[in-house]
């Protein structure tokens, strides 16, 4: 026959059972009662997450978006919990300030296309990883992986981008479509470069002019970067590769005709 | 008896002859009528897989659709993703990887046109049957590219940009966008304007600006995108409906102003004919008497614009006949292409003497006869047939400033040549300036 449990036995499992449940409950508990809706200002944002995830705010601090850049955390995330993940990776929070040739060049690419067409049913709560994607948003690439710095910036290491466009694309044509895409802004270079070589050694023409054809010269030059880095053809040929051609056709008439019009003045 | 034969000789030796003369001129390391000229870029297999595609060698064996796929979702996930929500993977029995792809890994294929023929025959057909139209259209685009005078003249590497539109004719995913291949998406405006959009095309810009644009970008995203694009089915027409209506998998059948590239007379009986196919597509909204009065005034806007056009290039064949273009051709740096122009120099003027390759090593006013004939027309042309208004009219502000422009250039030219030979000096034809430099040598020795 079993002895009859005594009440203090009773209450030491009640209160083991009571712990294990609240042990086995408390992170969502917890968690909870930790994460308060906001609204938060940049400092408590950085206070906070420095604990949690210190990672993210020193890429954040290091990166471009940096505190000289002004861009706080409330600008992208807005400055509640909610959806804060959410609500910075969509384009939208970006193209707020890359206007312009940066943001239309993506737009008018195929993976601009795809993201736009299907924002609806895309859900931007997922993590900015292979395969949570139909096609990349600026997000995607340039904070990939939570990257809070810029996953794609020029400083970087080219297999680092390589395996972001991996996520989908086989090794190979990434690969190629990178030398390929460097072969041809070395030759915008080159258009560039003979441009400005013209442009220092101009003896007898316009200041003024020159100036507007050494400012165009590094507009198109960058379109082209812009157009092979978001893939659009558009960008690496007519806001690229025949402008600089122009450019060019327009610097050399400047400098001709003015050495034209010198030797007749000499002559005179 | 005997002279009759004559001919009939020639004739036998010449046309074999001919016959050889154009396989062998396509038989170079490049494609199309000046393969000998050029070597693809790297890159390019991957544009025109039917002519320049390499497979890989890295993976050894033969796989099966669903080893494909094990392998895959590790290795690129979102091509998996993606096709697992198509309907080739939605199916009952899915068409896995290999059916496109082939299964041996060292001699994968990238899908062509033909390849999707094999199940999508009758778009296909449609596809291909678009050459009897010509130029300008979706079938020839890759040889329109790949035969122009800049592509072979240029480093291949600066041209890839060409291709990669013009794969149009190479590539069935250039609109069913890959491995999704949703006919709903092929639909949608978007799907065009990678391509149809800057300064020669602004068909985004000006659609967009348009009543159905505007429409469409309003409210396109409630519509029910897998409807046919027949009558009744959309609110507003794309691209789509009016370019490609009842899903026809053609674009140049119903084209009469040829892309506002050259002039043509409206009133031939064939453009008549072609006219009233229009007249009828917007009746599906319209009335046939307001559809008739909007292509009359699509056809004055070209009018006005021709008018212009001629009016420059009549300016710049006169400087030409008086050798008053600067730097001339026969002293520009010699390009590949201009072989010809070594034993007969002459620079390219209007539609039929090459303009559309006049934007690089010409002069600058002949550059600025190309961009008034290729940005600002252009722009104009697509403005006013996609009912832009405020387009148009900044379209013709645009060339009456490029022909002031080019008129004022032309004046003084002519005045500072007329200063020169009175003072008997001759400007130095085959300068410095206009021969070399960092572009100009690294083309001339590279390419």
């Amino acid at each position: 026959m079993h002895a009859p449990v005594s009440p203090h036995e009773l209450l030491l499992v009640l209160r083991i059972g009571a712990l294990a449940l609240l042990y086995l409950f408390a992170p969502i508990t917890l968690g909870a009662e930790t994460l308060p809706e906001g609204p938060f200002s940049n400092d408590e944002c950085t206070t906070c997450h420095s604990q949690h995830n210190p990672q993210i705010v020193q890429q954040w601090q290091n990166g471009p978006h940096g505190p000289p850049s002004k861009t706080t955390c409330p600008v992208c995330h807005g400055n509640t919990h909610g959806d804060a993940a959410a609500t910075a990776r969509v384009n939208k929070s970006c193209i707020h300030c890359h206007t312009g040739a940066t943001s239309h060049s993506y737009a008018t690419s195929k993976h601009g296309v795809i993201v736009r067409l299907e924002n609806s049913q895309q859900d931007w709560g997922k993590p900015l990883q292979a395969g949570q994607y139909r096609a990349p948003s600026c997000s995607y690439c340039h904070l990939h992986n939570n990257d809070h710095g810029d996953s794609m910036k020029s400083s970087g290491d080219t297999p680092v981008h390589q395996g972001i466009c991996m996520g989908c694309h086989s090794p190979r044509y990434v690969r190629e479509l990178f030398a390929s895409g460097q072969r041809q802004l070395d030759i915008a270079k080159l258009k560039r470069l003979e441009g400005l070589n013209l442009i220092t050694n101009a003896p007898a023409a316009s200041e003024k002019k020159l100036k507007v054809h050494r400012d165009r010269l590094n507009i198109h030059l960058q379109n082209i970067l812009l157009g092979i880095g978001h893939q659009s053809p558009d960008y690496q040929w007519w806001h690229g590769q025949p402008a600089l051609d122009g450019d060019l056709i327009g610097i050399k008439e400047l400098i001709g005709h003015a050495k034209r019009q010198k030797a007749l003045r000499q002559n005179k | 008896m005997r002279y009759p034969l004559i001919p009939v000789l020639i004739a036998l030796l010449v046309i074999p002859a001919g016959f050889a003369y154009v396989q062998w001129i396509k038989d170079g390391s490049g494609s199309g009528l000046y393969s000998r000229h050029w070597t693809p870029d790297a890159i390019q297999g991957y544009w025109d897989p039917d002519n320049f595609y390499q497979p890989t060698q890295a993976v050894q064996g033969r796989f099966k659709g669903t080893e494909c796929i094990q392998c895959h979702q590790g290795i690129t996930p979102g091509i998996v993703m993606d096709w697992r929500a198509s309907r080739h993977g939605q199916s009952d029995s899915p068409i896995t990887c290999d059916a496109c792809h082939g299964t041996d890994h060292q001699q994968l294929q990238l899908p062509t046109p033909k390849v999707c023929a094999n199940c999508h025959k009758k778009q296909h057909d449609e596809f291909t049957d678009e050459a009897r139209f010509g130029f300008p259209s979706h079938v020839l685009a890759m040889d329109r590219a790949i035969n122009a005078k800049h592509f072979v003249d240029k480093p291949k590497a600066e041209v890839q940009s060409c291709v990669q539109c013009h794969s149009v004719a190479t590539k069935c995913d250039s609109c069913h966008t890959r491995h999704r291949f949703n006919p709903a998406e092929a639909r949608r405006p978007e799907a065009c304007i990678t391509c149809h959009t800057g300064p020669p095309h602004p068909d985004d810009k000006t659609y967009f600006a348009s009543a159905h644009g505007k429409q469409y970008l309003a409210d396109g995203d409630t519509w029910d995108w897998s409807k046919p694009l027949t009558k009744g089915n959309y609110p507003a027409p794309t691209c789509a409906y009016c370019h490609m209506d009842g899903g026809r998998h053609q674009v140049a059948h119903k084209s009469i102003w040829k892309f506002g590239l050259r002039e043509i007379n409206p009133n031939t009986a064939k453009h008549q004919a072609l006219r009233q196919g229009w007249i009828n597509l917007c009746s599906d909204c319209h009335e046939k008497a307001q559809a008739k009065l909007w292509l009359s005034e699509l056809d004055q806007e070209r009018k006005r614009a021709w008018k212009k056009l001629y009016t420059a290039e009549g300016i710049l064949k006169d400087l030409r006949a008086d050798q008053l273009l600067f730097p001339a051709a026969g002293n520009r740096p010699p390009y590949p292409m201009d072989w010809l122009d070594e034993l007969w120099p002459k620079e390219r003027i209007g539609f039929f003497e090459g303009q559309a390759s006049a934007f690089y090593n010409v002069s600058a006013i002949e550059r600025d006869y190309f961009e008034m004939w290729y940005f600002d027309n252009l722009g104009a042309y697509k403005a006013a047939a996609h009912g832009d208004t405020e387009g148009v009219t900044d379209g013709h502000r645009k060339m009456d400033q490029s022909l002031e422009r080019i008129g004022k250039q032309a004046a003084r030219s002519r005045a500072l040549s007329e200063a020169e030979q009175k003072h008997a000096i001759k400007p130095n034809t085959k300068t410095k300036l206009w021969n070399s430099g960092p572009y100009t040598d690294f083309n001339r020795e590279q390419n």
